[in-house]
């Protein structure tokens, strides 16, 4: 029993990481109906923006007044990078057959990579991430499951932000402006609605909980390396797809369910092919299965041509 | 030159340009012509003289009445002007009808004057000063300028579209074995430069001559005498890649690269059926060549092969390609449901699930198959009979080293996967990918086997792939899963594009620049990737159909553009009456 809380309390944290991240792919597909394959790499960029935040300025502090500070660097950093991809390569696109976007995706994903690898000083290897007081330290115990810090943090803040995300689409005027968009968008702009520059929020939007997705990962692992977006990203989107994509609340509860399913892979698939060198292809495997037999997800989308 | 009865016209400038060429060149346009042979005189003059004081920058330019490497380039281009300049006035007025002449100037004035403006700063920075920049390279400078400006003063005409230009059979076929002769020596005389900065210079210099050509028409007609006489052309394409290991006099360095570069082409092309004809996204092609590598490193010599059987090397290339042929169909299956971005996540996942399993295999979390991690190493060379691979040996007293006699082999599978495509391509096969590429549910409507046929872009492909994967296993002496990452999918994606999706000559041509390119500049190597990453997004940006287009994937990607619709009918048009006469 203990057991099997453990490895939900495992499955959680690792679920609120890539709920986080798969909230990016959801609310910019479901505007554009496009797969920004480079989210995962906002992601990367906000962890190293936090390094660098930190770095620059408070070496050496733990204390936690840094924290907020270091998210700001973070978020910054990822939404200049999100919203200039959005403005210098997706958008000239649009309209083009459905491969360019996708190969432009790939291409931006390795150049970001690259350039963090050769620019950011000591990339080339993994560069610890600051340690904060409260947030990072000795593991909390409840009744003999250990619960990381960080995991604490990376659940806050996944509810903190899906909650701050649901108030600013219900309740304010640029949120209905983008549900209004992802409705139709012909029909948004007549009625006075700057197509343009709600879809620039919604890449924003994303790469700013990107960013608090890398933040938590840095304090989680202790460690930041220029490819954790790679892989992060990829699993995010099996997530969102998992959830519905499109679907915001979908994304959240496709996260969790991934994270979980992947913890008690990695606890109880018995036998050689289970345990931790298993444990992505368990999720790459429900990835496929996902994409083929339940493409709507589990929480349902609307139903694109995916031609 | 016999002229059809109806002439088309078209006009290599946009309106735009010509006003900005126009604004700089009207002053000098009353002695434009003069100007620009006196220009390619003085350019040409210059390169005879001494351009840097030390014999250390760019090779050795040092020396009066003795040219260097980089100034026989501008030698070229000096001769290349004149001929132009006469092309627009004087004895070659002929052929200049069907050239744009004024066009081609402009280009190479322009690309001259920035190439020597270029040496001049590399003699400067890397002899430490402008001081030692020597007279010859500034009359050579002046030169250049002298053609850019006499070339604005010129004035673009209409030249006749060259699809109605009908040359001698002879002429025409003596034209392509001269440009397949000036491709062989071309690739010897590069690859056998040391200095990296050179050898930029001197691609940079083949690019220029390419753009002046194709701005001036040169390639277009090319292109349509290269229809006409296919046959003439690929068996001289054939015989120019079998005599290039008898360039190369034994050295093993550039005979690397060259099998590389055709392991990497050939799997480029077994993509290229996949994306280019049928348009399906597979971003997890790279396992299918790790397929038939596993599969010829297990049956290999090696004593790290983990299966006791060692059957002939040709069972196992016929065995390598079906098993990846299964994995093609496996991964092709979810196109009966999935499609556009969904099946290339699909594909991805399927290829990170190869390589997982691939490390995974080592006996401990699985069956002990492939090593894990540390994969199977010494794969002993290849033995056919009793000719072994490993052994040089001499023919015509030209020794041909280990990787010359790997390079003939995958010469040999080249040449099948060419031909597999080109024959696919041009059969009603192909004609349904095409039909599917452009409208599935058209397609479908008129009764084309959609699964059926993406099912068998997706097997035959995978089946090309794993036959020089069992190859690569022996040329590469080991095998590893980190040999089949991710980014090795998106770089023979990157091939195709860059190239040109759905093409022969296009993919060659990219897996060539991507695999030579980082060989060649250490400096580059370590930029590869950032490079190909932003390479990709520009390409998408600004040239969606590649370097090398196939007109009706041109067309495919500029809906909105009439004139050239108009063309691709037309050339349709005139291929059909040709087919009947």
């Amino acid at each position: 029993m203990t057991d099997l809380l453990q490895q939900l309390v495992n499955g959680l944290t690792l679920g609120s990481l890539y709920a986080l991240i798969a909230v990016g792919y959801t609310v910019v597909y479901g505007i554009v109906q496009l797969i920004n394959f480079a989210h995962g790499e906002v992601f990367m960029i906000g962890a190293f923006g936090a390094l660098a935040t930190w770095t620059l300025l408070f070496q050496g502090t733990t204390a936690l007044w840094v924290l907020p500070i270091m998210i700001l660097g973070a978020v910054v950093a990822s939404v200049t990078v999100a919203v200039v991809m959005e403005r210098i390569a997706y958008r000239p696109l649009r309209g083009a057959p459905r491969l360019a976007p996708l190969i432009t995706a790939i291409g931006i994903s390795v150049a970001l990579q690259e350039a963090v690898r050769l620019f950011y000083p000591g990339a080339k290897s993994k560069i610890p991430f600051p340690q904060i007081d409260v947030v990072t330290g000795p593991a909390l115990s409840f009744a003999g499951v250990t619960v990381q810090r960080a995991a604490v943090f990376t659940v806050g803040a996944l509810l903190m932000s899906a909650a701050l995300l649901w108030w600013f689409v219900n309740h304010t005027r640029t949120g209905h402006g983008m549900q209004a968009v992802s409705e139709d968008k012909d029909t948004a702009r007549l009625m006075g609605v700057n197509v343009d520059r709600i879809i620039v929020i919604a890449f924003a939007l994303g790469a700013f909980l990107a960013a608090i997705a890398g933040v938590a990962q840095g304090l989680l692992n202790a460690n930041v390396d220029f490819r954790m977006g790679f892989l992060a990203g990829l699993k995010a989107f099996t997530a969102a797809v998992l959830g519905g994509i499109g679907n915001i609340q979908g994304a959240v509860v496709g996260g969790l369910v991934l994270g979980v399913a992947e913890a008690l892979a990695v606890g109880f698939i018995p036998g050689q092919f289970g345990g931790s060198a298993w444990k992505d292809v368990w999720a790459f495997a429900l990835l496929i299965i996902v994409l083929v037999f339940r493409p709507q997800g589990i929480l349902g989308a609307r139903v694109v041509d995916r031609a | 030159m016999s002229t059809s009865t109806d002439i088309e016209t078209t006009y290599a400038d946009d309106a735009e340009k010509v006003s900005l060429w126009d604004r700089i060149g009207r002053p000098v346009a009353p002695f434009a012509w003069p100007m620009v042979l006196a220009g390619a005189v003085i350019l040409a003059a210059g390169c005879f003289l001494s351009w840097s004081y030390t014999d250390e920058v760019l090779g050795d330019l040092s020396i009066d009445f003795y040219p260097g490497a980089v100034q026989n380039l501008m030698i070229i281009a000096a001769v290349l002007a004149v001929i132009f300049a006469l092309m627009y006035r004087g004895p070659f007025s002929r052929l200049g009808e069907w050239l744009a002449s004024a066009t081609a100037l402009r280009v190479l004035g322009l690309g001259t004057t920035v190439f020597m403006a270029l040496v001049i700063a590399l003699i400067g920075v890397q002899a430490g000063g402008l001081v030692n920049v020597m007279p010859g390279a500034w009359i050579s400078f002046v030169g250049a300028v002298l053609i850019l400006l006499g070339a604005a003063g010129l004035t673009p005409r209409a030249s006749k579209d060259p699809l109605h230009a009908h040359l001698p059979s002879w002429l025409e076929i003596l034209t392509i074995v001269a440009l397949l002769a000036i491709v062989l020596f071309g690739a010897a005389y590069v690859l056998d430069i040391e200095d990296g900065t050179v050898f930029s210079l001197v691609v940079l210099f083949t690019g220029l001559v390419a753009f002046t050509l194709t701005r001036a028409g040169f390639f277009t007609w090319v292109g349509i005498i290269a229809q006409t006489h296919r046959r003439v052309l690929m068996l001289g394409a054939v015989a120019v890649a079998f005599l290039f290991p008898f360039t190369q006099d034994g050295s093993d360095a550039n005979m690397s690269i060259a099998t590389q570069v055709l392991i990497f082409a050939s799997t480029a092309l077994g993509l290229n059926i996949v994306v280019g004809l049928a348009g399906l996204l597979d971003l997890g092609y790279i396992a299918f060549l790790g397929a038939g590598a596993y599969v010829g490193a297990m049956f290999s010599h090696s004593a790290f092969a983990t299966i006791g059987w060692k059957p002939n090397f040709l069972l196992v290339v016929i065995f390598g390609a079906l098993v990846s042929a299964t994995l093609g169909l496996i991964i092709g299956s979810p196109t009966l449901r999935v499609s556009g971005d969904y099946l290339a996540i699909v594909t991805l996942a399927f290829g990170e699930i190869f390589r997982l399993a691939m490390g995974n295999l080592d006996g401990q979390d699985g069956p002990r198959l492939t090593n894990g991690p540390n994969g199977i190493p010494a794969i002993p060379d290849l033995e056919i009979g009793s000719f072994n691979f490993g052994e040089t040996h001499e023919v015509f007293g030209i020794t041909l080293g280990r990787f010359a006699n790997y390079y003939f082999l995958l010469l040999v599978v080249a040449a099948i996967i060419i031909t597999v495509f080109t024959r696919l391509n041009n059969s009603r096969i192909g004609r349904g990918w095409i039909a599917i590429r452009e409208d599935e549910k058209a397609a479908e409507a008129m009764g084309v086997n959609t699964f059926g046929l993406k099912l068998f872009a997706f097997a035959g492909g995978a089946f090309l792939a794993g036959m020089a994967g069992t190859i690569k296993a022996h040329h590469d002496v080991s095998v590893t899963p980190d040999q089949y990452i991710f980014l090795e999918s998106a770089f023979l994606l990157a091939a195709v594009v860059l190239g040109g999706m759905g093409t022969v000559a296009g993919v060659l041509i990219g897996a060539t620049i991507l695999k030579l390119m980082p060989e060649k500049l250490r400096f580059v190597a370590d930029y590869r990737l950032l490079i190909f990453g932003l390479l990709l997004v520009l390409m998408m940006r600004f040239r969606p159909e590649g370097l090398v287009a196939s007109k009706r994937r041109q067309l495919e990607f500029h809906e909105e553009d009439e004139e050239l619709a108009d063309r691709v009918e037309e050339v349709h048009l005139v291929e059909e009456q040709e087919a009947k006469a």
